[in-house]
């Protein structure tokens, strides 16, 4: 239902599916429309008074560029960077990490602040630490734990049985037999 | 250690009820943590975040009746804080809501505040409050600085705060009247 409004309004009403939560069936139609609202918004954008860009020697101005490619644009569904995204809320993050690295700020408390309100969902490339490890550790301990179970379970069994032992075995096959002398193969 | 020998010839023959049913039981619970994990990140986008707990992000922003509202103003009294535009479908369906809420407070209930959130045009607020009887303060927030600090990701996005400030719920992506409930009987407020 709601996914359904927007398009047909107008460019800027689907805009307003493009920023809720819940995703949208008309998806590729949303997206063309979506070309044409940005286009709007920043039009609109343009006359309001915009706040003058901070200018960062080219250390700090790196190090807010290395930032803001590390952090999710919160409303993009795509998981673009802030530094990749054009809707407001990213200018408005690039903003506030330039803002704050001219304030001193380290990396980790821009990151901080970031993830304290957006959640880790925001950070592009998590911590490694806390509950993150399991997800880094996990695949190695499930490695360790798999290897140790198979050599546990290759010792317990001891040395493989010949195949020819698996052979003989097996009833004895009229049909089976004269394919293995027609193909000539068949082992012994 | 002496019957190993018997146990050895007689373990193949017989293996235990409980480890042949294994595999497919520890197979069966990894489909189901895969499943449960696959289909609830669609429940908990609407509910829920970092904010859940810890004290409100305080701000001071000015209403469209020129009458600026701070958060500490209001500290005693739950607050339900609702980020809108008024080009989002969404806010229109749930603004009766808020409307019907507003009504039902007395002065010492909840208060209600609107923030707006990437609002294009005031003049189309302006329009929406009047269109839905609003008659709570709405406030500006330039820069965006405020839905920041609240993590709003997109809108309609409403915050229950309780009396002491603390946020207690989120909700994203349209109220219903049983969702708005649920945000107010957290911070203590009679539903709808």
């Amino acid at each position: 239902m709601r996914g359904g409004v927007g398009c047909r309004l107008s460019a800027v009403e689907a805009n307003s599916n493009r920023l809720t939560v819940k995703p949208s069936k008309r998806r590729k139609h949303l997206a063309s429309c979506l070309l044409t609202s940005v286009f709007c918004l920043s039009l609109a954008h343009a006359t309001a008074p915009a706040t003058l860009p901070l200018t960062l020697p080219p250390a700090q101005e790196g190090r807010a560029v290395a930032i803001q490619r590390n952090l999710r644009c919160p409303l993009c569904d795509t998981g673009e960077s802030i530094a990749d995204s054009r809707s407001d809320i990213s200018v408005k993050m690039r903003s506030s990490v330039r803002e704050q690295i001219a304030d001193g700020r380290s990396d980790s408390e821009i990151y901080t602040f970031f993830s304290q309100r957006y959640g880790n969902f925001v950070l592009l490339d998590p911590p490694k630490t806390g509950r993150n490890l399991l997800l880094w550790g996990a695949p190695l301990l499930a490695l360790g734990g798999g290897g140790a179970a198979l050599w546990a379970f290759l010792r317990r069994r001891g040395p493989a049985p010949a195949p020819d032992a698996a052979q003989d075995a097996e009833p004895y096959d009229s049909y089976l037999d004269q394919v293995r002398r027609d193909t000539g193969g068949g082992g012994t | 250690m002496t019957d190993t020998p018997s146990t050895q010839t007689a373990q193949p023959k017989s293996v235990p009820t409980w480890r042949r049913a294994l595999p497919p039981l520890i197979a069966a619970a990894l489909v189901g943590v895969l499943g449960y994990t696959l289909l609830n990140p669609a429940k908990n986008v609407t509910t829920g975040g970092p904010l859940i707990g810890k004290p409100a992000p305080a701000f001071t922003l000015t209403s469209l009746d020129e009458v600026p509202v701070s958060l500490a103003s209001l500290k005693g009294r739950p607050v339900v804080l609702n980020f809108w535009a008024s080009w989002c479908g969404p806010c229109r369906e749930e603004a009766p809501l808020f409307r019907e809420l507003g009504a039902q407070q007395t002065a010492n209930g909840a208060a209600i505040l609107g923030i707006l959130f990437q609002e294009t045009k005031e003049q189309n607020a302006r329009d929406f409050i009047k269109e839905y009887a609003l008659a709570y303060p709405n406030l500006r927030d330039p820069g965006i600085n405020t839905g920041v600090d609240y993590g709003v990701s997109g809108i309609p996005e409403t915050v229950f705060i309780d009396r002491a400030g603390i946020v207690q719920h989120m909700d994203r992506g349209g109220l219903t009247r049983e969702r708005l409930n649920v945000g107010l009987k957290k911070i203590g407020v009679k539903g709808l």
